[in-house]
């Protein structure tokens, strides 16, 4: 029977043994009863029990969940903004709310301001944007403070660039008021790396605008030369048309095609020939010989070489607005851990970049700052938000001993942390790789794509060789015949063929991420999408591993009420997960709790304390024994998976309360989601086989095996696998991890925690069942969609190649389909980005 | 006829070069970081003379 000694070690990851209970726990009592509680009118978020905030609005009473909420509501109020509540479209509760006043600091923030034309500015990154509405509000608000001359908050980005007058205001106060208002302000630090991708987009923009533009011109003088084709043309109007167009065109193909003619350049110094070697060839060889027919009267083909230039332009900027917008998540990812440490240099402080701490470094971290680096607590204690780290909305308290996670906020005292190790190898900056790693990792399909474009090259090139000979030598006209040529060029141009992959996954692994799942690669999208066998870990995976009451046995003379009150008022002050249990219970159903003295936790056993001066014990049936408490029974009888908890009042047994822990919500629906998908489900649990079984049964999982080590479990995954199975285990990534990384896909249902991301393939940044099922679904549409491109470029090359060797196909209409191509499969693929969860 | 077509072929051209440097301003100016908030915006411009009076 397990017993309390697991309050020590709870909280801490470090101790392999700790029990399987990654979920975060709360001081704060949660409500278990919904819906009957109130929601908080600013932020949406459930009204903790016993808290009692209240405005009045009218008729109305407007109930708030903290100070930071009711403030945020009275200055949004006072400033005749309150439409705000009533045009927001959140779809969530919550917000990025922290009380960070005095957290700013002038010394800091005027290193971010830059002088413009008309006075200084700030860039400042605004977390907790989640609408128009809060741009409106954030606009609003910044623009009233004296001393604001110009204020724009971008709807994409979330970041306001600020304009002000210096020497009325101070960037500190813009930032306390936007915290005041219930977001996060960061200041928007430019990277190198960063400026580089926007001044590349920006160039891609210019390349891309001005071949659109001449293109257009071009089209013009096209046209009328297709008329003067058809209809008779004066010949020196003709030539002026060419010449004209020959005007327009250089520019497109030697400045917004330089890129693809760069590529091809360094392809063929590589000796690899690339999707880019075909661009230039095409687009150069119909430029060059239009060029040549200009000066001795031919038909020239200018539009060929301008189009294929602009439509792939077009395609790059695409792709890369897509790239951007994932890269964005990345750089908001690192904005939590941006500021400055003060470090202890003997007993003085030190202000200090994040980037210079090393591991053992001692800081200290203020109330309403951010933990910049992994560490742990050495002295104080404090609320942490860790909801950026692992999606817990409620703060805990740590103190002395405990861990923290970068990323995570201090909310309420002043702590000296020493570093576990260095900001850049930080819980943030990890994720930050691997997203970013994810990103340029290739699935094994895309690495065939690219080697399929290896040998197109030059097979397209010989084609093309074949086909101009062929049409030349039996008697065809030079220029026609180099049309030909020209045309199977361009319709083997295999951008449909390269785009295929990339996008697809793109815009899968994009999607996925705005549902909160983050695969580690494409491979790993691949593999999910194919599993055959959905193993389930129990305790902490399928259960909440958080007991729940669920029996009360008081003894003769005593009500249950009573007895509950005395149990939770011991535990008032425990973050053991009993304690936390009893108090919740009691808290739901109105039980009071009365103030108790000399609250002692006793390493494994129970809580001792006074309560209305007679000493209470709570704890397993062996500590009230070892305590000398008289009427304990010899044999108390518990269900499977039961935790009993004895109850003594001044050395006289009380009564015996019974948890358990509960099965997830989210589980049966996961577990039935696999089923309908035809994906058989099994549970593997290092419990008795009995309570496993039963709750396999529970939840609807197939079949249920108890009573295996860490080990074990691995072995067993490694057996299925053996037989022909594609295995995705979902494990809570602590006691897992060798499981997880033995399972073809393994997935750590544990949030954000180390071990999660390390073992994990794929990580669910919220601890929620369902968006494994959404992951999966994911991962098949994604490949679905992969197919289906793969099929169309495939096709229309098969198609489009033998067409253009008979010379039954001009350039343009070779350019034309072949733009048509690209599009069809860049528009499937972003077909993804419009997937919703569930 | 030829010199007046000339004459308006040229006068296009200058027509697409004065458009395409407006693009080239718009672009450096950032007119298109963020092509999702203006619409909103427009929406949300609602405040009345008589909201402006009170603030001044």
């Amino acid at each position: 029977m397990p017993n309390l000694d697991a309050a020590t070690s709870v909280n801490r990851q470090g101790n392999a043994m700790a029990p399987p209970s990654p979920l975060p726990l709360s001081r704060v009592a949660r409500g278990t009863a919904e819906g009957a509680q109130e929601l908080c009118f600013h932020c949406g978020a459930q009204i903790p029990a016993g808290i009692l905030l209240v405005e009045r609005a009218g008729a109305r009473t407007l109930s708030f969940c903290c100070h930071g909420c009711q403030g945020a509501y009275l200055l949004i109020n006072n400033a005749g903004l309150a439409d705000f509540y009533r045009r927001r479209e959140w779809s969530g509760p919550g917000s990025a709310i922290q009380p960070s006043q005095g957290a700013y600091h002038d010394a800091y923030l005027s290193r971010f301001v830059y002088s413009s034309a008309n006075g200084s500015a700030i860039d400042i990154i605004i977390d907790g944007i989640r609408c128009a509405s809060c741009v409106w509000l954030n606009e609003r608000i910044i623009g009233r403070l004296p001393g604001v001359l110009e204020v724009r908050v971008n709807y994409a980005t979330g970041r306001a660039r600020v304009l002000f007058d210096a020497d009325a205001l101070t960037p500190a106060a813009i930032f306390s008021r936007i915290a005041e208002i219930g977001y996060l302000p960061r200041p928007y630090t430019s990277s190198a790396a960063k400026e580089g991708a926007r001044l590349e987009q920006r160039d891609l923009l210019y390349r891309f605008g001005t071949a659109f533009f001449l293109t257009m011109q071009l089209m013009a003088y096209s046209f009328a030369l297709y008329a003067g084709y058809f209809q008779g043309i004066d010949l020196q109007m003709k030539g002026y048309l060419q010449l004209f167009s020959l005007l327009v065109t250089a520019p497109v193909v030697f400045y917004c095609g330089w890129p693809f003619l760069t590529g091809a350049w360094r392809g063929i110094l590589n000796r690899a020939p690339n999707m880019e070697l075909l661009i230039a060839i095409g687009a150069l060889s119909s430029f060059a010989y239009s060029v040549y027919a200009c000066f001795t009267g031919g038909e020239v083909y200018f539009e060929t070489a301008a189009m294929i230039v602009t439509l792939i332009l077009a395609g790059r900027l695409l792709e890369n607005s897509a790239k951007r917008r994932a890269a964005g998540g990345v750089e908001r990812l690192l904005g939590l851990c941006a500021g400055q440490a003060r470090r202890f240099q003997g007993e003085t402080l030190e202000t200090v970049d994040p980037g210079e701490l090393r591991a053992g470094d001692e800081i200290l971290v203020g109330p309403g700052e951010r933990f910049l680096v992994d560490g742990r607590i050495v002295e104080g204690s404090t609320d942490v938000d860790e909801s950026a780290a692992t999606g817990e909305a409620l703060p805990i308290l740590k103190s002395a001993g405990d861990s923290v996670i970068a990323g995570s906020s201090n909310l309420t005292g002043a702590v000296r942390v020493i570093c576990d190790r260095e900001a850049a190898e930080s819980f943030i900056a990890r994720v930050a790789r691997l997203v970013e790693d994810a990103q340029s990792r290739r699935a094994p399909i895309q690495g065939v794509a690219d080697r399929v474009s290896a040998f197109f090259v030059p097979a397209v090139l010989s084609l093309a060789l074949i086909t101009f000979a062929m049409q030349y030598l039996s008697g065809g006209a030079f220029g026609a015949s180099l049309m030909s040529a020209l045309a199977v060029v361009v319709i083997a141009c295999p951008c449909a063929l390269g785009l295929a992959t990339p996008t697809a996954m793109l815009a899968g692994t994009g999607a996925a991420a705005l549902g909160g799942v983050i695969f580690k690669g494409g491979d790993i999208l691949e593999r999910l999408s194919r599993v055959t066998l959905a193993v389930f870990d129990k305790t902490g995976t399928v259960t909440c591993g958080r007991p729940e009451l669920i029996e009360v046995r008081a003894a003769q003379g005593i009500h249950d009420r009573e007895l509950l009150s005395l149990a939770a008022s011991v535990e008032s002050g425990s973050l053991h997960p009993i304690g936390i249990a009893l108090r919740e219970h009691a808290v739901a159903n109105g039980i009071p709790l009365t103030v108790g003295s000399e609250l002692k936790a006793v390493a494994g056993g129970g809580v001792t304390g006074k309560i209305a001066g007679r000493l209470v014990a709570v704890g397993s049936d062996r500590f009230l024994r070892e305590l000398g408490v008289c009427g304990v029974p010899d044999q108390i009888e518990a269900p499977v998976g039961g935790l009993v908890v004895c109850i003594a009042q001044a050395g006289k047994y009380c009564g015996t309360v019974i948890l358990k822990d509960r099965m997830r919500d989210d589980a049966p629906g996961l577990v039935s989601y696999f089923t309908r998908a035809g994906i058989p489900t099994l549970l593997l649990s290092g419990d008795r086989e009995e309570s496993a079984r039963q709750a396999a049964a529970g939840i609807g999982i197939g079949a249920g095996i108890g009573g295996l080590s860490p080990a074990q479990k691995a072995s067993r995954i490694e057996l299925l696998r053996q037989e022909g199975a594609i295995v995705l285990m979902v494990g809570d990534g602590i006691n897992d991890a060798p499981a997880l990384s033995a399972a073809d896909v393994g997935c750590a249902v544990a949030g954000g925690t180390d071990i999660a991301i390390d073992t994990s393939d794929l990580v669910l940044v919220k601890p929620d069942l369902e968006r494994l099922a959404f992951a999966h679904q994911m991962a098949r549409r994604t490949m679905s969609v992969v197919r289906q491109n793969l099929v169309w470029a495939f096709l229309y090359n098969v198609i489009g190649i033998p067409l253009a060797m008979t010379g039954r196909l001009t350039p343009i209409y070779a350019a034309a389909a072949m733009a048509l191509s690209s599009l069809c499969v860049v528009g499937n693929s972003l077909r993804l980005l419009g997937a919703k969860r569930g | 006829m030829d010199s007046s077509l000339i004459l308006l072929m040229v006068l296009s051209l200058f027509l697409g070069c004065g458009c395409w440097l407006f693009f080239m301003w718009a672009v450096q100016k950032g007119e298109f970081s963020d092509i999702e908030g203006p619409k909103h915006r427009m929406l949300d411009d609602d405040e009345g003379p008589d909201k402006k009076d009170k603030e001044n």
